[in-house]
This record gives C-alpha cells, sequence and structure tokens, in this order.
C-alpha cells in the first residue's frame, strides 16, 4: 500500500510546486492593480482590463509580432535546408558520425560566444536593430537543431516506401520530394513548432541584436516599465501572454517533445 | 538528375548517392558556416585586436594582451567561481529531485499523463517570465512566499538582497525552471531498463533498496552521465534568469561567466578583451562536449 501512494505523494508534492506559482501568476494577472499588492492578499473580481491594458497602453502589440515574425522566419528558412541536411545524414550517411556531432555541438555554445561576432559583423553590414538580423541570428539555434532532430524521422519505414519508387525510376530527388515529404511531414512540422518556440524564447540575441522597433517579446518583458514604476498585474497579464502560445502549441508536439529537447542523446 | 548527364553518367550508383547527400546537405551547411563557423573564427580574430565600442575596428593588433589583460581582471576568478558553484549546485540538486520524480513516474499507471504533461510545462517556459515570476513571488515585503512562510512564524527572508541568499535563490529558480529535464532524461533511461534482473533479484528476496542500488544505478550509468554532462553544458549557458533577477548582484554573488563577459563587452565596452574570455570558454566547453560525445557513442 505505501509503496504504491508513495510515488503519488511525491508526484502530487512536484507538481503542486510547478503548478502553484504559475496559477498565482494568473491569479495576479486577472486582479486589478491595487489589490494585486496587497498583503495579505485580498480576492477582488477577476478581470481581464490588464490584458487590454498592454496592448493598447504599451508597445507589446509591437513587441509580439517582432517575436512572431523572428520565430516564424528562422523556422521556415531553416525547415528545409535542415530536413535536406537530416535526410542526407539518415539515407546516405553524409559525412559520417563526425559530421552529425560537429552540427549538434553548436546547440552547446553559450549564446554570449556567438553574441560577441554577431554584434561586431551586424555592426559593419547594418544589421543591427533589424528583424532579418534577428533571424540571421535565430538560425544558428534553429538550424542545428533542426538538422539534428529530423534525422530520426526519416528511418527505415520511408526508406522501404522509397525503394519501390525508386524502383519505379524515379530519380533521388523526385524520392525525397514526392515520396520521403508527404510522409515525414507531420514529423517535420512538429519539429518546426518546437524551433519556433526556442526562437520565442530567446533572450540574449534579441537583447544586444535588437532595437527599441525590433524588439521582441522577452526584451520587452525585460525591459517593462511603467510611469509608476513596475506594475505587477499588468506585468502579470504581459508574461502570460508570453508562454500562452507555447501551451497552446504543446498538444501537437508532445511527441517529439523529448527526442528534442534531449538533443536525440536519448530516444 | 541535379548535374547534367554528360558527367553523371559514369557513375557508380554508390558514388551518385554520395553526391546527391552532398547537393543536399551543401546549403544547410553553407548558412550554418556563415552564420556560427564564420562568427566563431572572428572572435578569435577580434580577441587578437584592440577593439572597443570606442574604437570599433581591427586596426590595432596587439598579440595577447587581451588574454594578459583578462587572466588580470580582478573579478574573473570570482566570476569563475560562481559559476563552478552554480552548475555544481544546481545540476547536483535537479539531478536528485529529477531521480526521485523519475522513479515515481516509472512506478505509476494512474494519471501518469497528467503527472507527465505537469512535469513538462516549465521546460517551455520563457526564462524571462521565469525570471520575472520568481523575482515577484520572492519580493521581501510584497511577495507571497515571505508572506506565506510567515503566516508559520518564520520571519522575511531577503531573497535577492543577501549575497549568499541570492545566490540559493537563483540556484533555486533554475531547478524549478530545469529539473524536468533531468527527470524526462532519466525516465527514458529507466523505462528502457530490462526487467529479468529485477525479477531474479525479487526471486532471491532482495529489498527494493539493494535492488536500486545493486541493478538501476549500475545499469542507468551511461544514461546518468550523458544526463548530467548534457545539463552542465547547458547550465553554464545559463544568463537570462541573472540578468532578469540579480544582475550579477548583489556585488558580485551571482556573478556567472556568461554574465561577466556580457558586462565586459556592453558596459565595459571592451569586445577585444570580451572575446578573449569568451575564446576561453569555447575552449571549456569544446572539451566537456567532446566528453559527452564519448558518452553518447557508448549509449548507442
Amino acid at each position: 500500500m505505501v509503496a504504491q501512494l508513495l510515488p503519488h505523494a511525491v508526484l502530487i508534492a512536484f507538481s503542486a510546486a510547478i503548478l502553484l506559482p504559475l496559477l498565482w501568476l494568473l491569479r495576479v494577472a486577472l486582479t486589478d492593480k491595487t489589490t494585486a499588492y496587497k498583503i495579505p492578499p485580498e480576492w477582488g473580481q477577476a478581470s481581464i482590463g490588464n490584458f487590454v491594458e498592454i496592448f493598447t497602453g504599451y508597445p507589446f502589440f509591437n513587441y509580439f509580432i517582432n517575436s512572431v515574425t523572428v520565430a516564424i522566419g528562422a523556422t521556415v528558412i531553416a525547415l528545409p535546408l535542415a530536413a535536406a541536411i537530416a535526410y542526407a545524414f539518415a539515407r546516405y550517411n553524409t559525412g559520417g558520425m563526425s559530421l552529425r556531432l560537429v552540427v549538434l555541438s553548436s546547440q552547446m555554445l553559450p549564446p554570449v560566444i556567438l553574441v560577441l561576432p554577431l554584434f561586431t559583423l551586424f555592426l559593419k553590414a547594418q544589421l543591427l536593430n533589424s528583424l532579418v538580423g534577428l533571424i540571421a541570428a535565430h538560425l544558428t539555434i534553429s538550424l542545428p537543431f533542426l538538422a539534428w532532430l529530423l534525422v530520426a524521422f526519416f528511418d527505415r519505414n520511408i526508406a522501404l516506401v522509397e525503394e519501390a519508387a525508386r524502383v519505379d525510376g524515379a530519380t533521388r530527388l523526385q524520392t525525397f520530394l514526392r515520396i520521403t515529404l508527404p510522409v515525414a511531414a507531420p514529423g517535420i512540422l512538429a519539429a518546426g513548432l518546437l524551433s519556433f518556440i526556442l526562437s520565442w524564447n530567446e533572450f540574449l540575441f534579441a537583447l544586444i541584436l535588437s532595437g527599441p522597433q525590433t524588439n521582441t517579446l522577452p526584451v520587452g518583458l525585460s525591459s517593462f516599465q511603467t510611469h509608476r514604476g513596475v506594475d505587477i498585474s499588468l506585468l502579470s497579464a504581459a508574461t502570460i501572454c508570453a508562454i500562452l502560445p507555447v501551451f497552446v502549441l504543446l498538444p501537437f508536439m508532445r511527441r517529439y517533445l523529448i527526442k528534442g529537447l534531449s538533443l536525440g542523446a536519448l530516444k | 538528375m541535379l548535374l547534367s548527364p554528360a558527367t553523371g553518367g559514369n557513375l557508380t550508383l554508390t558514388q551518385r548517392d554520395r553526391r546527391f547527400g552532398y547537393l543536399l546537405t551543401a546549403p544547410g551547411l553553407a548558412v550554418l558556416l556563415v552564420v556560427i563557423t564564420f562568427p566563431l573564427f572572428f572572435t578569435v580574430f577580434t580577441s587578437f585586436y584592440d577593439y572597443t565600442l570606442l574604437t570599433p575596428n581591427h586596426d590595432t593588433f596587439i598579440g595577447g594582451e587581451n588574454y594578459q589583460e583578462a587572466a588580470d581582471e580582478e573579478y574573473l576568478p570570482g566570476s569563475l567561481w560562481v559559476t563552478v558553484k552554480f552548475v555544481l549546485a544546481s545540476v547536483v540538486i535537479e539531478f536528485i529531485i529529477g531521480f526521485i520524480v523519475a522513479l515515481s513516474l516509472n512506478a505509476t499507471d494512474r494519471f501518469k499523463t497528467v503527472y507527465y504533461l505537469i512535469l513538462l510545462a516549465p521546460l517551455l517556459i520563457n526564462p524571462v517570465v521565469v525570471g520575472l515570476l520568481w523575482r515577484m513571488l520572492l519580493h521581501s515585503e510584497l511577495g507571497i512566499v515571505n508572506y506565506a512562510i510567515g503566516l508559520v512564524g518564520i520571519r522575511p527572508v531577503s531573497w535577492l538582497g543577501d549575497p549568499t541568499i541570492a545566490f540559493w535563490t537563483v540556484v533555486l529558480t533554475d531547478i524549478w525552471h530545469q529539473v524536468s529535464f533531468m527527470a524526462i532524461l532519466l525516465l527514458a533511461g529507466l523505462a528502457a531498463l530490462p526487467r529479468e534482473p529485477y525479477e531474479a533479484a525479487r526471486m532471491d528476496g532482495a529489498s527494493p533498496l539493494r535492488c536500486f542500488f545493486y541493478i538501476t544505478l549500475p545499469l542507468m550509468r551511461p544514461v546518468i552521465f550523458v544526463a548530467l554532462l548534457l545539463r552542465m553544458i547547458f547550465a553554464i549557458k545559463t544568463f537570462d534568469i541573472v540578468f532578469i533577477m540579480t544582475k550579477g548582484g548583489p556585488g558580485t554573488a551571482t556573478d556567472i561567466i556568461s554574465y561577466f563577459i556580457y558586462r565586459a563587452a556592453f558596459f565595459g565596452l571592451d569586445i577585444g578583451r570580451a572575446s578573449a574570455m569568451a575564446v576561453g570558454l569555447l575552449i571549456i566547453i569544446i572539451v566537456l562536449t567532446a566528453l559527452l560525445y564519448r558518452y553518447m557513442r557508448s549509449l548507442n
């Protein structure tokens, strides 16, 4: 009996430790400004006024659009390039294990190492404060990540279909474009969502390389001040907006999440 | 095909396969060369020049002077020590909690999906949000945590004001954010363990504790190494929560290396010297990554 209950006790405590802070964040976001600061806490009428205000009174809509643009831009550019690399790795073993590991290595780099040269190079190329530059910077994360992740999607099952197509006279390229990609599409799109989230959550590149017009959501959040200082109910509403899209996307990519997060170190 | 049939006509099948593979990888690898490899070499290049934001050019070659200056930097040893402490503390505690959670999840069937989804949640949350969230919860006068511990008679804690406590606050915030990563990796390892040794051990009347130490731990060793190393490499990258919660302070209590280099570059304005430090950090990462790959090969 104890042996059966103990795991649940551990997991309930652990889940509470994760959920309670998030629920409190939601509670503050739904509370009006003065009540939010009351200690001991008071429970006023819930309202979505804070959510309206951050989009109407502050440039959060702008941040939001910038974040979406950069995340989609980097993912859309990286996805086909990465799919091609991954397919060559999986089917033709191009470059062998060594090349695969070199590609993976870029995931280990602390971003501060890359942001220094990107800053100086962008300064020369006048790419600072531009969304194009930020998208290029995010490619350093999304392209190797996707290339490594997608190798697993071109497994033996698809290879059998490919062989049939080849016997019927399709070229290698035709087989890849017409047979392999459509079959692997759901997995590739899920991986794309994960890469979108990596971009969405990225902070240091955006902090250094973007300007007032091109700030992304995390940068906007980090410097959020009202004329009366930090307002926690507004800030909470803004942070909820920053994490909401991620949770909306979660169900679509759950199956690929483990592999993605562990960088394929484990299957 | 992609090349003209005239040149491709005499190639064997394997050669054509190989050529197709190169053609597929070429565009992506070219992009990676431009956005990663070239900038990395550019950092090494810049580290030998007197490149500051006041004189942003490569006019003055100064050899190893930036490296000398970085080595003489008064606060660099302190920052390295903070980084080592931070990485060890967070990874070790995450490992212990993560292992307990993974073992619990591995032993349950009911509600497993629910627990699992909750477990995944923090990993997807923006680190800036995590920092802001905990800064709000731990505010010394207005935070709910100090109010809650006050209810059971504990005096308010200055979570981010006292150097020692602030360091542990950042560690705990990182644990909240990243412990699930460890749990997921270890759970994947546990799920792949063979069942036979456990059945044999039960026949012999071994206790669950003995099973854990004599069967689970030894079998899990490669997975544990990979999980620890991977998490260590990622912990060295930590920047966001320090930027949000403490800005390296109070004093230099949470001045981890990424933040230190960031400050040298963008507050000290000395990109050359910051680049020299970045090259040093790069070497450390390369060594750890090489170690990781050795264990990953033994795993597959």
